[in-house]
């Protein structure tokens, strides 16, 4: 009895191991089958690539997969083809499998086209905040924030949508206000924020609300004007060091163009002083040293339009503080600037210091003819209209341009005869040597030219022009040397074709006799 | 008491103190006699070896003053150079008649080895003389391959790395090999190091021995005589006639090398024969792209270029070193190959290879400097430009030598020749893959040749190569 009764109980122990078996063999054996799935036309619903993706998953990633299947959040092939397609890293495909609110709203089977997130739609599609590889990349759903954080609701819970909240349902297109309120919710609260970046601020809001985009948006209710969104994107914000966010340096003039270049939004927004505001800044960046050297180089460091005007508390410099934008960089010129005669008659005129001569937005490339004092040029233009009682001063810029012209066009010659007694083989490390000495002197020039100094100016060119001299004296010397190789070289050819001129006369002697 | 050892008793002064102890009189007596055999051809193809042996001369004395100088080390290699060529006396001199004479000695050598086949001075019994000139032919290129690394500019270096890389393609022993030369998996300053042992002692050592070997058995057996004759109808004196015609030309040489030193320090200014010192070597360095080997390597380098990755179940560039050892071993096996100037008889299908041979160096080595890629689009289209303008090149050149052989020199076989031209024809004007035109053209041949042996009307078929 006994006897029969263990072996009763191994029975019962045996059927239930193999119905535990038989169950989670039945979700693999389900995934199998999705994976296996073909369509109408006999053609696998999963593409190698995306089945060489699944292989290469590691067994965690398997089982949140199987999981999902078992609890029938991923039903059909398609919809699975779709979250492998993604080809996330093990660290996003773990949060995205584990996130049921994408799980569901990824489903074509089951969302309606308003509410599907697809991996379809680009940045140019009206839809371009339901793109699933945008949502994946996103800094707060890479954080863990993801759905819920905004939505409100348990993202681990079952479904249902009575949770949302936190969403104002009302007018939500029409006063977009409250987008800032809600994102500043954490991004206002330090403690919130240091759990997720600690170095990133928390005074965005503050900023903003004080800024001509906050007070339009924040206190006239204009809806042109723009909330967090229009700069950093819905669902596919990245961090601003992200060559793909909208805020990356390279994109800024692009982000902040989209409005200040279209003169239908731009339309009835003036300046202080009442005049409209222009649309032509992107334009102008773009055609700009500034917008060359980022756009076109890709010199990050080079300014684009949050560098002068700011970010979240963006505003146009008023005239006093361009030259403060510039001197953020230019610092030798502004200095130099700020302890010259230009200071103070600027000042006097109420002129934006650095932009009077070198405008703003379409900034070019400084040139040294911009000292010369002809009609039709600069700095004589603006001294026979402004400055008729100081005829020094004229003398003083002619000065300067001759300098620097002498100085520049010595160092081209020099460059050019340089390349050529190089290539005669002679040593041209010591002229190279002053080439660079003239160089930085030229450079040094060219800055203090902002000190509209002669004397500040003289000190600083005269090392240069000395330079000139020096590399004057080793240039005829490399020519001598080549002189002396030449006649050296005939002297040679002369002694070898004497010698060749004896034997051959000695054979023609030998060989008669 | 032999009659020399008497005549040395009644000579007098240094002379006879010198004969009374080495016997010169029969070696002076061996000189004395001793006459360059005249022939049909042209007379000038027996200076080339003198020629090269005297670039090899200039190579010695010029590179035992660069040694001077010279510091091996990462931190002194180049510097060294740069200060030898810019602050020593003369040290720009000696440094570009090093590299000229280098290249020359490589051109005057190549011309020798050609000039010597084709009047087929290598049959018996002088067969170890060839192999001997062959041997330092390859030593020659090992000298020009070894010295190109030491200023350890950056133009060397990444040539280096390009052309150290081709080793890895030999077949089992690549990685071996690669390492044994490179001294480690890349090229460092220890390739540097052996680079240098190889170039100052391993090479010289082995060129002295060898060319002594050479000149030797050229003294001891003379001077080839032309085909068909056993002993030569006319002579010229060794000495003095030959001798101080061949010092004249030396001078001609050393006033050459001393004008083009000082018109054109860096060379002529062609791709694969410019030595202009430029910047440091920096392993760090990304390799820019058009770095190309010295220009007598240039056909190889092309020729591993036209070889896909894979084929016959190798690797393509394995593929195309064996093919470069059959034809390295086919050439240095001519002598014994050659069974009719073996029997001392005319035999135009190896001069026709001769041809053969030049013309397919001529067509790789232009392709190589990517004649005619200027002003193509893409890098496609330059390829095919490359292609077409080096083949037109090459066909003129063909055409040209075929013409005047016929009518200068009445030869009749050209078949290895025409397969050559064929190749170049089919690749570079019909578009044909290199090597499936290459292919046709040997089917071609073959076929021609297996028709001559056995229709020939003039019983040529033991001329087959």
């Amino acid at each position: 009895m006994r006897t029969i009764a263990i072996v009763f109980g191994l029975f019962l122990i045996a059927v239930a191991g193999f119905a535990a078996d038989q169950n989670s063999t039945g979700a693999a054996s389900k995934l199998t089958t999705m994976l296996a799935a073909k369509d109408e036309k006999g053609k696998p619903i999963i593409t190698p690539e995306e089945r060489a993706y699944f292989d290469g998953l590691n067994d965690n990633l398997k089982g949140l997969l199987n999981q999902a299947v078992q609890k029938e959040w991923i039903t059909r092939p398609e919809h699975l083809a779709v979250l492998l397609s993604l080809g996330l890293r093990p660290q996003k495909m773990e949060v995205l499998l584990q996130n049921n609110c994408v799980l569901c709203h990824s489903d074509s089977g089951n969302q309606s086209a308003e509410t599907l997130f697809t991996t379809t739609s680009t940045a140019t599609t009206p839809a371009s905040h339901m793109n699933l590889k945008e949502v994946v990349e996103d800094v707060h759903f890479r954080s863990g924030v993801s759905c819920a954080g905004c939505h409100g609701g348990d993202p681990t819970a079952d479904l249902g949508h009575d949770f949302v909240k936190e969403w104002p349902e009302k007018d939500r297109q029409k006063n977009r206000a409250w987008v800032v309120q809600f994102c500043a919710r954490c991004h206002s609260d330090p403690a919130i924020m240091h759990e997720f970046n600690p170095s990133l601020p928390t005074d965005q809001l503050a900023k903003f609300k004080d800024s001509p985009h906050g007070r339009t948006l924040m206190e006239k209710h204009d809806d042109r004007a723009p909330s967090c969104v229009s700069c950093h994107g819905v669902h596919g914000i990245r961090p601003a060091k992200d060559p793909q966010s909208k805020v990356y340096a390279q994109r800024v003039p692009e982000t902040c163009g989209a409005c200040h270049a279209d003169p239908k939004i731009m339309a009835g927004f003036t300046r202080a002083d009442g005049s409209p505001l222009p649309t032509t800044q992107l334009a102008d960046y773009r055609a700009s040293v500034h917008g060359q050297a980022l756009l076109v180089r890709g010199d990050l460091g080079a300014p684009a339009c949050n560098t002068c005007h700011g970010n979240h508390a963006a505003s146009p410099p008023g005239v006093a503080q361009v030259s403060r934008s510039c001197s953020l960089c230019h610092s030798a010129n502004a200095s130099l600037f700020d302890g010259s005669k230009h200071k103070h008659a600027f000042d006097q005129h109420g002129w934006p210091e650095c932009g009077q001569c070198h405008s703003n937005h379409a900034i070019v490339k400084t040139h040294d003819s911009m000292l010369a004092t002809g009609p039709g040029q600069l700095c004589g233009d603006c001294h026979r209209q402004y400055a008729t009682d100081n005829p020094e001063c004229i003398k003083t810029a002619d000065y300067f341009h001759e300098t620097i012209t002498r100085m520049e066009q010595a160092r081209t010659g020099f460059i050019t005869v340089s390349e050529k007694l190089a290539a005669k083989g002679l040593d041209v490390e010591p002229i190279s040597n002053e080439l660079t000495e003239l160089g930085d002197t030229l450079k040094k020039s060219r800055t203090y030219v902002h000190s509209f100094s002669r004397s500040t100016f003289q000190q600083v060119a005269l090392p240069g022009e000395q330079a000139v001299q020096r590399t004057d004296a080793l240039v005829k010397k490399a020519r001598e040397e080549y002189k002396y190789r030449q006649i050296g070289l005939a002297v040679s050819i002369g002694l070898i074709g004497l010698l060749m001129l004896a034997i051959y006369l000695k054979l023609r002697q030998l060989e008669k006799e | 008491m032999t009659p020399n050892l008497e005549a040395a008793e009644k000579t007098r002064g240094l002379r006879g103190w010198l004969d009374r102890r080495y016997q010169l009189t029969p070696l002076l007596e061996f000189l004395r006699h001793k006459e360059v055999p005249l022939g049909s051809h042209w007379m000038g193809w027996y200076y080339l070896g003198g020629i090269t042996m005297f670039f090899f001369i200039v190579q010695v004395v010029t590179g035992v003053l660069l040694l001077m100088y010279y510091q091996p080390g990462e931190a002194t290699a180049y510097e060294s150079i740069r200060f030898l060529t810019t602050k020593v006396p003369f040290g720009w001199l000696i440094r570009s008649v090093h590299s000229w004479s280098a290249h020359l000695m490589i051109i005057s050598l190549t011309l020798h080895m050609f000039s010597t086949m084709m009047l087929k001075a290598y049959r018996p019994p002088r067969e170890v003389t060839w192999v001997s000139g062959y041997l330092l032919f390859l030593l020659t290129l090992g000298f020009g391959f070894s010295g190109y690394l030491l200023p350890w500019n950056k133009l060397a270096y990444f040539a280096t790395t390009v052309g150290t890389n081709i080793v890895k393609s030999v077949p089992f022993l690549g990685n071996w090999l690669l390492q044994v030369l490179r001294g480690g998996q890349d090229v460092t300053i220890n390739t540097l190091y052996r680079f240098f042992a190889a170039h100052v002692v391993i090479l010289p050592l082995a060129f002295v021995g060898l060319i002594g070997l050479h000149l030797l058995l050229i003294q001891r057996q003379g001077m080839a005589p032309p085909l068909g004759a056993k002993t030569a109808p006319r002579g010229m004196k060794f000495f003095p006639s030959f001798a101080l015609r061949d010092v004249l030309l030396w001078l001609a040489c050393l006033m050459a090398l001393a004008g083009l030193a000082v018109f054109l320090p860096y060379g002529p200014g062609i791709p694969g024969m410019d030595w202009e010192l430029g910047e440091k070597a920096d392993p760090l360095a990304p390799a820019y792209p058009g770095i190309k080997p010295e220009w007598y390597f240039l056909w190889e380098y092309q020729l591993l270029k036209e070889f896909p990755p894979h084929l016959f179940g190798l690797e393509g560039p394995e593929v195309c070193l064996l093919l470069i050892a059959l034809l390295f071993g086919i050439w240095a096996l001519i002598p014994w190959l050659d069974r009719r100037a073996y029997r001392d008889k005319p035999s135009p299908a190896f001069n026709d290879l001769g041809w053969a041979a030049i013309l397919f160096l001529t067509f790789l080595t232009l392709a190589g400097w990517d004649i005619g890629a200027r002003g193509a689009g893409s890098e496609l289209s330059a390829m095919h430009n490359v292609a077409r303008v080096c083949a037109w090149w090459t066909l003129a050149a063909g055409v040209v030598v075929i013409l005047i052989r016929y009518w200068r020199f009445e030869d009749r076989w050209f078949i290895l020749t025409g397969a050559v031209l064929l190749h170049v024809g089919l690749h570079g004007l019909a578009g044909v893959p290199y090597l499936l035109a290459g292919l046709i053209a040997v089917v071609v041949a073959a076929a021609a040749i297996a028709i001559s042996c056995v229709a020939g009307p003039r019983g040529d078929s033991r001329d087959a190569p």
